[in-house]
């Protein structure tokens, strides 16, 4: 029989990343306004179309409302009480990581993140974000080899102008949404890929981002590009100390796919969830949208969602090209008091067009856990297709699992088909495996593995193994 | 505000019943459900005017039963037609709700309205006057088939209410009519109590002519061990509504829901239901199935609420949906939200158009194309049909779907 006690022991443990890094960092002061746009643009030496997108952007922001459609209930968010620009101070020009303050690659060395050269054998380069400032690129010379451009944003908008200019905002409008537009207005760092024509990418990409500061936001922006028939596989990992207070992250994704383009892109988000009794924690709205523009592109988003106090987050495919394929696959795990409202929109444009949702939801303590979702065949998908699976497990008596759907065909040539269902772990089950000598925390722990499997699958190997052990780890602990 | 104005020129303030003071009280703080709200959202601004634009009527008109009654023994009422019951029967008996009855359990209901989720009850409470309000109390067994109508006359806004109390161990066939003429708007609410043990077969037959319009509201509350069936078909409205609201107030009670709407031209017909299971053991099977042809807009939302106290709740739900012209439109929102966690909660939902292999797979046996398609079509509408408490010989439902259109 499972114990309610056992398992709810079992889902607690401890935030391992919740250190703080104690270095000199450069602020601005609290507060939202036209000026403080103009002097994080002037920080940043931006051109002056940069400029214009971001006091655009408020100026739509400022006519907007939060919104609170979602099944998440947060103390309201005082914007003007937040730091839009923190950094850490750093020499003038950085030539190698050498120069890098020590403290931080330290700070990224407990993290596991591979971001010094040395680590060259695992075959990834990396964009460190920390607060709000990309430190450091690895990888970058024998990226260009092949001529792919990773780089930070900023850098991106000094030395790739045109590009940023031609797509930035083209996937995700400043006046999207809420989120977004104070995004457009504020955002300070954050990654650029551009992938020529041809070529597929020789490895895994990847950014982390940390939030060092309890009272500044976090507001990246990722675009990607991939030129006709270039793939590439991006990782995104997060973390963040513990403080009791609430820290705003409110990043834009954009992602473009040309013809046979294909990009993946991977999440792995676990900043600080608060504490047991739900004081402080991350507030995460995030805006992730891929357009799949050209024939037969495909957009892939796999995600493992286990931080947070507050997820916003709908990872979504546009697919006008035809024949293009969006595909979402998503964990997300709510512990304690955290509140999570994600999901996924497919909007199917193009024809013979195709999407899968796989949608695994966890949720235990007290925490509520949502998925939402849309799939819209518009009036010329002719031939597109779309299956959707969302499955919740709930543990112990107090956390709730919703699912809420929205289907809406215009085009009789397509085929929709969803199905969701809910249950707990199986009593039957346990008792086999713990009849079969296996613990009962691991018992647990192999049953939410198998649960997530078919997402796990879809990870690249190095973030599956993590997702997999960051689960597992939540769902670890005291027992025994 | 108009409608409210409406109502009050149709009658002084002193011929208002306190029920409809109450409503109309409510109805004003907000006369019209915010149409940013979910369940209105999708629905269409200008047909919902229509259907308040017609002047109200609360005269009784005649209209033609569309099947004859050919068993003695059915029981058939219309609303309106200032209908006396009073049957004490050896097994049975049926009899009319007192005033005070029919007014306690009404305001009560009032006292859980929400202003979105009930503006259609609220309107149809504030409308319908006391001679459209039919309180029924069944007891008993082997009671013979009910048989209950409600009709719109032509450039008209009706308003119709029913209400019944089903006591304990009882159980009986019931069959709800809905009939509205050319240009007619029917507001209809429903309120069923079902008391332990009691068991009912619900049909609801919604059948519009030309430019009718339906506003259609049905409040189920089941006691323990209660089980309640409902096949529901609503077709040929330019504009309906039918939400559905059943409690299972302290679970251990059985919902079987079958439904269908069908829409064509221009016509927009949606359902919204809301199953709630207030204790645990609680069942739910239903499918809901749209058709949606032409120009016309087919919307179904169904939400599941499964609270902590609902342990042990089966409950699956699927919406099935057939598109078959490149300017309809569906949507289709199945959810669920659920705390209790020893549950088996599953839904799902598919949208497609007929399917082809079968049409070509008839089509080489030599049957043409518009005969496979009703053949399909009639084996998709079957599966609710006969779920409808009502036999073929009097009303060949099946029929009327395949040829009059």
């Amino acid at each position: 029989m499972v114990n309610e006690n056992l398992v709810q022991e079992s889902v607690k443990e401890p935030y391992k990343y919740g250190f703080v890094t104690d270095i000199e960092t450069e602020k601005i002061e609290k507060g939202l306004n036209e000026d403080i746009i103009k002097l994080i643009s002037h920080k940043k030496e931006e051109p002056q179309f940069l400029l214009d997108f971001r006091l655009k952007a408020f100026k739509k922001w400022k006519k907007m409302k939060e919104p609170d459609w979602a099944a998440l209930g947060y103390k309201k968010i005082d914007y003007q009480d937040i730091i839009y620009y923190s950094a850490p101070k750093q020499k003038e020009k950085i030539s190698s990581l050498d120069e890098v303050d020590p403290k931080l690659l330290e700070t990224f060395d407990k993290l596991g993140i591979p971001l010094t050269e040395q680590k060259k054998l695992t075959n990834v380069a990396v964009d460190a974000v920390f607060d709000s400032v990309s430190i450091a690129t690895t990888f970058r010379e024998e990226l260009a080899e092949h001529g792919v451009i990773f780089c930070s944003i900023s850098e991106a908008v000094k030395n790739h102008a045109d590009l940023i200019e031609k797509y930035l905002g083209t996937v995700v409008p400043t006046s999207d949404n809420y989120f977004a537009a104070l995004n457009s207005a504020v955002f300070s760092d954050g990654s650029f890929v551009y992938i020529p024509k041809g070529v597929t990418c020789p490895m895994d990409l990847s950014s982390y981002f940390r939030i060092n500061s309890g009272d500044s936001g976090q507001f990246e922006r990722t675009l990607i590009i991939a030129e006709e028939s270039s793939s590439v596989s991006y990782l995104e990992g997060c973390t963040a100390p513990m403080f009791d207070t609430n820290t705003l992250h409110a990043a834009v994704v954009e992602l473009i796919a040309l013809d046979d383009a294909s990009i993946k892109y991977s999440t792995v988000q676990n900043w600080y969830a608060g504490n047991e009794e739900g004081i402080g924690g991350i507030f995460n709205f995030v805006t992730k949208r891929g357009k799949c523009l050209g024939k037969r592109s495909k957009i892939s988003w796999s995600q493992v969602e286990t931080g947070s106090a507050i997820t916003w987050k709908y990872p979504s495919c546009l697919l006008l090209g035809e024949e293009s394929v969006g595909e979402f696959y998503s964990v997300a795990l709510t512990n304690n008091l955290q509140q999570a409202d994600t999901g996924t929109k497919m909007i199917h444009i193009g024809p013979k067009t195709k999407s899968t949702i796989v949608s695994k939801g966890i949720s235990a303590g007290n925490s509520k856990n949502s998925y939402r979702g849309l799939v819209k065949m518009g009036t010329k998908a002719t031939g597109s297709r779309n299956y959707s699976q969302c499955d919740s497990m709930l543990i112990g008596d107090q956390a709730s699992a919703n699912t809420f759907p929205y289907i809406k065909s215009q085009q009789p040539n397509s085929e929709i088909e969803h199905e969701a269902t809910t249950c707990r772990i199986s009593e039957d089950q346990l008792f086999y495996l713990q009849s079969r000598g296996i613990e009962f925390e691991e018992a647990v722990s192999m049953m939410v593995s198998g649960f997530c499997r078919d997402v796990f699958n879809q990870l690249p190997m190095e973030f599956a193994a993590e997702a997999d052990k960051l689960l597992a780890l939540k769902l670890e602990g005291s027992v025994g | 505000m108009e409608i409210i104005e409406k109502i009050k020129t149709n009658k002084s303030d002193n011929k208002l019943t306190e029920i409809q003071k109450i409503c109309l009280h409510k109805l004003q703080s907000s006369p019209l459900p915010n149409p940013k709200s979910e369940l209105w959202r999708l629905s269409n601004k200008s047909k919902l005017s229509t259907f308040l634009d017609y002047s109200v009527n609360e005269k009784d008109s005649k209209f033609d039963i569309p099947y004859p009654k050919n068993s003695q023994s059915t029981i058939r009422l219309i609303i309106g037609e200032n209908c006396q019951i009073k049957l004490i029967e050896k097994n049975y008996s049926i009899q009319q709700l007192s005033e005070d009855e029919l007014q306690k359990y009404i305001k009560e209901q009032i006292s859980f309205f929400k202003q979105n989720e009930n503006w259609s009850d609220l309107l149809n409470l504030s409308l319908s006057c006391k001679n459209n309000i039919l309180g029924l109390k069944i007891n008993g067994s082997k009671i013979p088939p009910i048989e209950i109508f409600s009709h719109a006359s032509s450039n008209s806004l009706d308003a119709k209410t029913l209400v019944i109390f089903l006591e304990k161990n009882c159980n009986v066939e019931l069959l709800q009519v809905n009939l509205g003429k050319e240009n007619s708007s029917l507001s209809q609410s429903t309120f069923f109590c079902l008391k332990e043990n009691s068991s009912v077969n619900h049909g609801v037959v919604s059948y519009g002519e030309n430019r009718s319009n339906l506003l259609n509201s049905l409040n189920v509350i089941q006691q323990k061990n209660s089980a309640y069936n409902l096949g529901s078909l609503h077709f040929k409205f330019n504009y309906a509504r039918f939400e559905i609201s059943i409690k299972q107030s302290a679970g251990n009670a059985k919902t079987n829901i079958k439904g269908m709407q069908i829409t064509k031209k221009d016509e927009q017909i949606s359902t919204y239901t809301k199953i709630e299971f207030n204790g645990p053991n609680g069942f739910l099977d239903q499918i809901n199935k749209s058709l949606a042809d032409d120009k016309s807009h087919a919307i179904f939302e169904g939400s599941i609420i499964v609270p902590k106290i609902a342990q042990k709740t089966d409950a699956s739900q699927l919406s099935r949906n057939l598109l078959l012209s490149n300017l309809a439109q569906i949507d289709t929102k199945p959810q669920l939200e659920i705390i209790a966690d020893d549950v088996k909660c599953k839904h799902g939902a598919t949208i497609s158009q007929l399917n082809e292999e079968e049409l070509f797979y008839m089509r080489t046996r030599g049957i043409t194309l518009t005969e496979a398609s009703k053949l399909q079509l009639s084996s998709y509408f079957q599966e609710i049909i006969s779920f409808i408490p009502i036999s073929k010989d009097k009303w060949d439902l099946l029929d009327k779907l395949l040829n009059e259109n």
